[in-house]
């Protein structure tokens, strides 16, 4: 990506009082158009920004929904906590994962779809609930993600 | 439900003819406390926001909700996000500030539109009554641990999400190292009632029921009603064995006779949250176990070592016990590790990332010595 684009998102995004943009806001919007931030583009923005690279790459790292290698275009997110595993999720992750033909944390060959196992969604009355990328799926069964994976190939 | 009753700006409205010192008081009355988990008086936290003048004070809506089985502040976001926004805005006019982060965790981000238009029409209503307040979204990275108030800030200032050592509060230093108050979504949406509703009380709690059962959801439910009535709403699908409060709050084995309140819960050595995972007794509390270590190691956010280390050796404990190869020592062990990462984490996550542990410990350790060797 151009190093005018990013000084371009720069600008927009909301500033602290010491005038630098606030790094969650600029990084979201950095990957929103990207898809994720790598190593040089996080060089760029430590140039532009004049905010230390070992702060902008520790910021990245730290946070799971942001991300420092290429995903598919379509990412998965299932829920891994108590009241989704109380309805029958472990099946339900194995069936995924014999669907796309990937293990989670990988994405598919053809970059469509990326697969994680994350934390509560904040769906358990939807349980068990996933999301694809902001959009949540409750109340799973296999049937369910069959249909719901079918629409996105 | 009392909690999506509308105030259309009456609430801040009249908080505007009293004077920052009446507001507060009528907070403090009202007795209203924190609904993030802290129950901590939302009142005195104003108090003590207050209490350095003549400095510019931030005010930050903690929406970053992700204990597991907890989805209120969701439910109010989407369905009364008006109120949050007049609550920050009657707060903002108790500590003198201008400026306000709702702080949304990444997982609800489809709800950004929705408080957009929330703060949309907060602004005409503003101009009526003539006050300014800035508003901003961050939208957060998908970490449990900044539902913490200082990991938060941190989160907002653009690092990494490690809570602070406290003291300083935020009510002294706090985001940009300025007198911040951070509350939680339903905190922030009582606000506003507690001015227009004369019956208003703190009793009124939301609760999350979920796990085994048929109705799960969102209940609004008086603390002090057997706990017996608020499961049976939700319609078990076998006998429930134990209670859950979260993964943070521990567990309790299912009593008929408990009333659904802080005081008997505690009592038995867990934590009442808003979260009631139910499970039942077709379950075995080490699978449960295992996966709420699961998510705490996941969640760790390494800053101390107690916690980052520590719940990777419960975990694997808790793995060699399922599997049958563990010894009556490991189990010592375990219970040993969970008394030093419970003692010695930094934040309230490593405290209490044990706390079921010990509470299973406490109440259902046959079915730890059954897997023994
Ligand atoms: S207790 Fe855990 S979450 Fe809290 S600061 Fe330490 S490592 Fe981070
Ligand atoms: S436990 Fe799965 S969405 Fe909350």
């Amino acid at each position: 990506m151009s190093s005018d684009e990013i000084g371009m998102i720069i600008d927009e995004v909301i500033k602290g009082p010491d005038g630098k943009p606030l790094l969650l806001p600029l990084l979201y919007k950095i990957q929103e158009k990207f898809g994720y931030i790598s190593k040089n583009t996080a060089h760029e923005i430590a140039k532009k920004t004049k905010i230390p690279f070992s702060t902008i790459y520790g910021v990245i790292t730290f946070y799971d929904m942001l991300y420092t290698e290429p995903k598919g275009k379509h990412i998965i997110r299932i829920c891994n906590s108590p009241s989704c595993y109380l309805n029958n999720l472990v099946t339900l992750i194995k069936f995924l994962e014999l669907l796309l033909n990937i293990k989670s944390g990988q994405t598919t060959k053809d970059k469509k779809i990326s697969l994680e196992i994350v934390s509560c969604l904040g769906c358990c009355d939807k349980s068990p609930a996933m999301m694809i990328n902001d959009q949540v799926y409750g109340n799973l069964n296999e049937h369910k993600i069959k249909k719901i994976i079918s629409r996105l190939r | 439900m009392k909690i999506l009753r509308k105030t259309r700006f009456n609430g801040l409205r009249k908080a505007m003819q009293m004077s920052p010192e009446e507001i507060k008081e009528k907070i403090k009355k009202s007795e209203l406390k924190g609904r993030g988990g802290s129950n901590f008086p939302t009142g005195e936290k104003i108090e003590m926001t207050m209490s350095r003048e003549g400095v510019k004070k931030y005010i930050i809506c903690n929406a970053d909700e992700g204990e597991p089985g907890t989805f209120k502040d969701r439910f109010i976001l989407k369905k009364n996000p008006l109120n949050v926004i007049e609550g920050m805005l009657i707060a903002a006019r108790a500590i003198n500030s201008e400026e306000g982060y709702i702080y949304l965790r990444g997982q609800y981000s489809y709800l950004k539109p929705n408080i957009e238009k929330a703060i949309q029409a907060a602004k005409k209503a503003m101009k009526k009554i003539n006050i300014t307040f800035n508003f901003h979204i961050i939208i957060g990275g998908g970490a449990y641990v900044c539902g913490d108030e200082t990991a938060i800030i941190e989160s907002i200032e653009g690092k990494r999400g490690n809570p602070r050592i406290k003291p300083p509060f935020p009510s002294r230093k706090g985001l940009f190292a300025m007198p911040t108050l951070v509350d939680n979504v339903e905190t922030l949406a009582n606000l506003p009632l507690i001015f227009t509703d004369k019956n208003w009380n703190d009793n009124w709690r939301l609760f999350c029921i979920s796990g085994d059962v048929r109705k799960p959801g969102v209940y609004e439910l008086p603390l002090g009603i057997p706990l017996k009535k608020a499961i049976q709403m939700a319609r078990p699908k076998n006998k429930i064995k134990a209670i859950y409060f979260g993964c943070y709050g521990g567990c309790i084995p299912y009593d008929e006779n408990l009333i659904l309140d802080c005081e008997p819960i505690r009592k038995k050595g867990a934590m009442l949250a808003s979260s009631l995972i139910l499970v039942d007794e077709t379950r075995n509390i080490l699978d449960i176990s295992a996966i709420i270590s699961k998510f705490f190691e996941f969640e760790s956010c390494g800053q101390c070592t107690p916690c980052r280390e520590g719940n990777i050796r419960v975990l694997e404990l808790l793995q060699k016990i399922s599997l049958g190869k563990a010894k009556r020592k490991d189990l010592k062990l375990l219970e040993e590790l969970c008394g030093v990462i419970g003692d010695t984490s930094l934040c309230g996550l490593g405290q209490s990332s044990v706390n079921h542990i010990m509470k299973e410990f406490k109440y259902f350790k046959n079915e730890f010595q059954e897997k023994l060797k």
